[in-house]
């Protein structure tokens, strides 16, 4: 049943929502807050020295949890630009090189040469595979710790070299304790809204469903890049910090023991989340304390952590903590599309050119994908392509979304010829797609996901997002509302805030899609969508595109479901073994013998 | 309508299966009577190849699965092998980097050793024209051979019932007789066949029953010497469901 | 001198080279690399130090117990680690869950065995030469693995089946061969290779927990460089690492032959990410 009426979308209502969770969201925070500011009030030196460690490791693990938790890559070895930033501090402090510089100077420098490092440590993972990634962290955290050993007159080799004692009022021990206390709050506030900007949903789009990022425009070298930058300048910061800390440093205080502490720390706090890290991080460096017999076990227990959580809770603390996604959903929910909002969505000029392919040909390894195809997708219709299995059509969908290069002919947008190979540059040319398995990031909500589907429309920096500034604020209320409208346009408004893992696979399908009307794109590929479907939905499904083609944008639809492509196409074409069977109006192709054949096998 | 009132050898009841979240076959009901040949036909993405796995223990299911008056429920394929039930899967996958007699010899892993190569020879005595390349690497054969290997593979074990999935697919139409000529001996051997396959005239020239299979469910079932069988398939497939 | 470089550095590369072979078996059997691979070379060294030296048995006896020590860690690899998370969707666990194993592993070895390393005692009663038993053993051992593996994989029904598993799994599901069965018997063999590592080259390495990670990295450089699953190509690359790390420890000292062999190591990888060997082959969507 449609809801003719055009309701208003209820924008501030969200938006009061929205205000009332993120309170709700901050209060563990402003509890460890209050609890860290009155510390000395309870506790005694001792335990103060151990919450000072906790502060200074928990900003190394603030960075590494944007590159580890958010962007999935597995740096084990990030000890390395702790030892790097320890070392640059004190040296520059000491003045063994040169003139000793003042350590808060100091500390600015050990947090560029901690960026720098951040990124050439970092960087393989876009050329490497997991395990091989993770081996080289590996091995830079060796090499690091051996330089230092080796580079006496730098580093004082095995005796080592002094720490930082930075200027009153942060040279007492509690005046060191805010210092670092303050500066753990700053990377705890800095973090919080990286995850909950468009650059911290795009890290985990990179890590969940790496594919659909680049087809929603995310360019995993520039994020990553930043990320990694970011994280690398924090953990030598950290580093600094530890420098004073420990009085005096050597480079046996640099042990692979600690980088699997934070490493660890992330993951037993869960990904995708801040305060579960910070806990952590929190627990591990409290935890040996305890008992004197755990410390020389410390590591085996935090290993042991990692492979219970592994096993049997992979998303960690937070996923423990997650209280809202535990209410149960309602069983016989339907998917309610409301195709009038498209018109509202789109904007989509009606005379904008076609998408055209001319004479596309494509073999892989002596097999002819393609033989030869044309294709014209006009703006404002809907095109359907069907065929048996292994005809061509998810290839031909692939070539268009630039994931192949054509060995022949041309992919031409309004004449101009397309770019090819560029997959993530389709996004920003209003090319929008969908997968035949929906690849969707489990762990975030319905909404994170669809607004993953407009990152690019964003305006502000890394920096700015970093700060929070109003820039940033302006992109999220944007993206917040344009994906509340898509969410409503394809009916599945009231599923907003619920983890996308917990979907039925027909919703899944739904939510592509609004993720990618956030493009507002003037062409839609749809890898058929009507699998998994049932016959209401796929009705439903069918009025959503004709409101989509009718707003201007073209749609390509790749479908195997009878139903779909004759009630709503305008136009068929048919493969088979790559090359046009038949191409023409919906009654022309089902009375054609040739394809009837093709579909039975004849 | 089933045929006689003997229990059928495979009898399939309320079956229901998918991929991860992704239903594909919802209650699919069929037998296979000892010594037919079945033939299962349908569009892409009907569900055939996914009943061909369910039952042979490559997919979970639900639902009710009998072999031979035994309960497939829990079986691996593993179990289905040794409880008589043999599975060619689709796309002649054989293992290339082996001889073709190491490749037949894998079929017969579970089986003593001294029965071992007695049961090869059986199986090359039916195939000579792989039987004259048993050391050469699987890699080395051409599509068609490499079928009919891969048949031999799932004969290996004297199975009540082989499962064939697409065994033309890919393959010349000459190759393609040759396979099907495959079939027509086992039938007339006693062996139950249950055969996917694309080719529609072919396999309703070979089988006894025929299904037909569309988006999940069965659409059809007849014998094969019914008339004006195509054009009643032909309809099942391309017919809208009602609204 | 350099027949003490040669010497040293095919013996050492021949360890690596084992190492490598472990991991490309345990990879052969289940798609995935294990961290243990170089855990269970330093177990090979430890435990053949506790049987022989410290409990004094014959070698031979403790040769045999080290080897099944081997062979009972890889098992437990595959069962707890590799196992549990193949089934899951999120594909990279694997690193994690084995990680935590084998740090598991290493440290309980540096508290109860101890964190210094101890001695390993000399296997045949024959006096010291140049051409010392330190420097053949691991090339026996290294030598025999290879040609016990091809007569494995070659001439015997259960090599064919590892074979028939790492090439198309699904295919030898269906035929019915035990896959599960096969892919911890696989583990086992790895575990055994690798514990081999560690006691054929007990007295160059000593026994030491901490050549744990040395040899996760060392033993994973030839895997990398020689392509995933060949083993072939690893030994070749693991030879060529045993003679460049030694050349470099002569040249420029210890310290600056890691870096050296390090660089050397990132830049071949990322000029080719599959390795020197393999062709690149991605299917992505």
């Amino acid at each position: 049943m449609m809801d003719t009426q055009a309701t208003p979308l209820r924008p501030s209502r969200a938006n009061v929502r929205g205000s009332v969770s993120t309170l709700g969201a901050a209060l563990p925070f402003l509890a460890l807050l209050v609890v860290g500011v009155s510390l000395p009030l309870f506790a005694g030196g001792y335990w103060g020295v151990i919450a000072t460690r906790a502060c200074v490791y928990w900003v190394l693990v603030s960075g590494l949890n944007l590159v580890v938790g958010f962007a999935g890559q597995i740096a084990i070895g990030w000890v390395a630009l702790l030892t790097l930033g320890a070392y640059t501090t004190s040296v520059l402090v000491a003045g063994n090189v040169m003139p000793a510089l003042p350590p808060y100077l100091a500390l600015a420098i050990a947090a560029v040469v901690g960026a720098i490092f951040g990124l050439v440590i970092g960087l393989p993972a876009l050329r490497l595979r997991t395990f091989y990634f993770a081996i080289t962290t590996l091995g830079f955290a060796t090499i690091v710790t051996q330089v230092a050993l080796a580079w006496q007159s730098v580093t004082g080799g095995g005796v080592g070299v002094a720490g930082p004692v930075f200027p009153e009022p942060f040279a007492s021990q509690w005046g060191f304790y805010y210092f670092c206390f303050g500066l753990a709050a700053i990377c705890t506030w800095m973090t919080a809204n990286i995850a909950a900007s468009r650059f911290g949903r795009a890290l985990t789009a990179i890590r969940d469903a790496e594919v659909a990022a680049e087809a929603c425009g995310i360019s995993k070298p520039v994020l990553l890049g930043a990320v990694f930058l970011f994280s690398g300048a924090v953990a030598a910061v950290a580093g600094g910090l530890f420098a004073s800390l420990q009085s005096y440093i050597t480079p046996d205080a640099f042990t692979l023991d600690l980088s699997v502490l934070f490493f660890i720390a992330i993951l037993i706090g869960g990904r995708s989340s801040i305060f579960g890290p910070l806990l952590g991080t929190i627990l591990l460096t409290v935890l040996p304390e305890f008992a004197a017999p755990l410390v020389a076990w410390s590591t085996f227990l935090y290993a042991v952590l990692l492979l219970v959580i592994v096993l049997a809770i992979p998303g960690g603390i937070a996923e423990i903590l997650d209280f809202k996604n535990r209410r149960p959903l309602e069983s016989d929910r339907a998917i309610v599309p409301r195709p009038e909002l498209i018109v509202r969505l789109l904007d989509a000029a009606p005379n904008g050119g076609a998408l055209t392919l001319q004479q596309v040909a494509l073999s892989f390894g002596g097999v002819r994908a393609i033989d030869g195809l044309d294709l014209e997708i006009r703006p404002g219709q809907v095109h359907g392509l069907i065929g048996p299995n292994g005809s061509g059509k998810t290839t031909t969908l692939n070539v268009i979304s630039g994931y192949y290069a054509p060995q022949r002919g041309a992919v031409r947008l309004n004449g101009a010829a397309m770019h090819v190979l560029a997959h993530h540059r389709r996004a920003h040319m209003r090319i929008a797609r969908t997968f035949q398995t929906p690849r969707i990031v489990g762990s975030a909500s319905v909404l994170q996901n669809v607004m993953i589907g407009g990152t690019i429309d964003g305006e502000g920096t890394f920096v700015e997002s970093l700060l929070s500034l109003p820039r940033h604020r302006r992109d999220e209320a944007m993206l917040r509302d344009t994906a509340m409208l898509a969410l409503a346009a394809v009916g599945l408004e009231q599923l907003a805030p619920v983890r996308a893992d917990r979907l039925q696979h027909s919703e899944l399908r739904f939510t592509e899609i609004a993720r990618a009307l956030m493009l507002r794109p003037k062409f839609l590929l749809l890898d058929e969508p009507a699998a998994g479907l049932s016959v209401e939905e796929i009705s439903r499904l069918s009025a959503l595109l004709l409101a989509i083609a009718r707003a201007g944008t073209g749609v390509l639809l790749v479908e195997h479901h009878p139903d779909l492509i004759f009630d709503i196409c305008h136009h068929i074409t048919v493969l088979n073994l790559g090359k046009t069977l038949a191409a023409g109006t919906p009654a022309e192709i089902r009375s054609h013998r040739e394809v009837i054949n093709a579909y039975l096998g004849g | 309508m089933p045929i006689s009132g003997a229990d059928p050898l495979l009898d399939i009841a309320g079956l229901s299966t998918g991929y991860g979240k992704i239903g594909v076959l919802r209650g699919i009901d069929m037998t296979v009577g000892a010594g037919e040949v079945v033939a299962l036909l349908g569009p892409n993405g009907a569900g055939k190849t996914t009943l061909l796995r369910a039952v042979s223990g490559l997919l979970p299911w639900s639902g009710s699965v009998r072999f031979g008056g035994r309960d497939l429920a829990g079986s691996s394929p593993r179990d289905t092998v040794k409880a008589g039930l043999a599975h060619v899967v689709e796309g002649h996958r054989v293992f290339t980097q082996l001889e073709v007699l190491d490749n037949l010899l894998l079929a017969a892993y579970d089986l003593p050793r001294s029965e071992r190569m007695l049961r090869v020879e059986e199986v090359f005595a039916l195939f000579p024209e792989i039987a004259a390349k048993r050391h050469e690497r699987a890699a080395a054969l051409s599509g068609g051979q490499q079928q009919i290997l891969a048949v031999a593979q799932g004969l290996v074990r004297r199975p009540r019932l082989l499962m064939l999935d697409e065994p033309s697919a890919g393959l010349s139409p000459v190759l393609v007789d040759r396979v099907l000529v495959v079939v027509q001996r086992l039938r007339e051997a006693g062996t139950a066949v249950l055969l996917v396959e694309q080719l529609i005239e072919k396999a309703l020239a070979l089988a006894d029953r025929v299904y037909a299979l569309a988006r999940g469910s069965i659409v059809l079932e007849a014998r094969t010497s019914e008339a004006d069988l195509p054009h009643r398939l032909e309809h099942a497939y391309m017919a809208t469901a009602s609204r | 001198m350099v027949a003490s470089i040669v010497l040293s550095g095919v013996a050492i590369g021949c360890i690596y080279a084992l190492i490598a072979i472990t991991y490309n078996v345990m990879f052969s059997a289940s798609r995935v690399f294990s961290f243990t691979a170089g855990t269970l070379g330093m177990l090979g060294g430890v435990l053949g130090s506790l049987f022989i030296a410290r409990m004094g048995m014959p070698v031979a006896v403790g040769f045999l117990l080290a080897l099944a020590g081997g062979a009972v860690f890889g098992i437990v690899t595959e069962i707890v680690a590799v196992r549990p998370v193949l089934k899951s969707l999120d594909q990279h666990l694997y690193v994690l869950s084995t990680l935590a194993l084998a740090l598991m592993i290493q440290q309980f070895t540096a508290i109860e065995w101890s964190t210094e390393p101890q001695p390993f005692p000399r296997l045949l009663d024959i006096a010291h030469v140049e051409f010392d038993q330190q420097f053949w053993l691991p090339m026996l051992a290294c030598a025999a693995v290879i040609v016990g593996l091809e007569l494995l994989y070659r001439h015997s029904l259960i090599g064919h089946a590892f074979l028939a598993i790492a090439e198309d799994n699904y295919a030898a599901r269906a035929l019915g061969l035990p896959e599960r069965r096969l892919r911890m018997m696989s583990y086992a063999l790895a575990g055994a290779i690798g514990a081999l590592a560690g006691f054929a080259g007990g007295e160059m390495l000593l026994a030491f927990f901490a050549n744990a990670p040395m040899l996760t990295f060392y033993g994973f450089v030839p895997v990398a460089l020689g392509g995933m699953g060949n083993n072939r190509g690893a030994v070749v690359a693991g030879l060529l690492l045993g003679l460049f790390q030694q050349t470099a420890n002569f040249l420029v000292g210890g310290i600056f032959a890691s870096v050296a062999v390090f660089t050397v190591f990132i830049i071949v990888l990322l000029a080719r990410p599959e390795g020197i060997a393999s062709p690149a082959l991605r299917r992505r969507v």
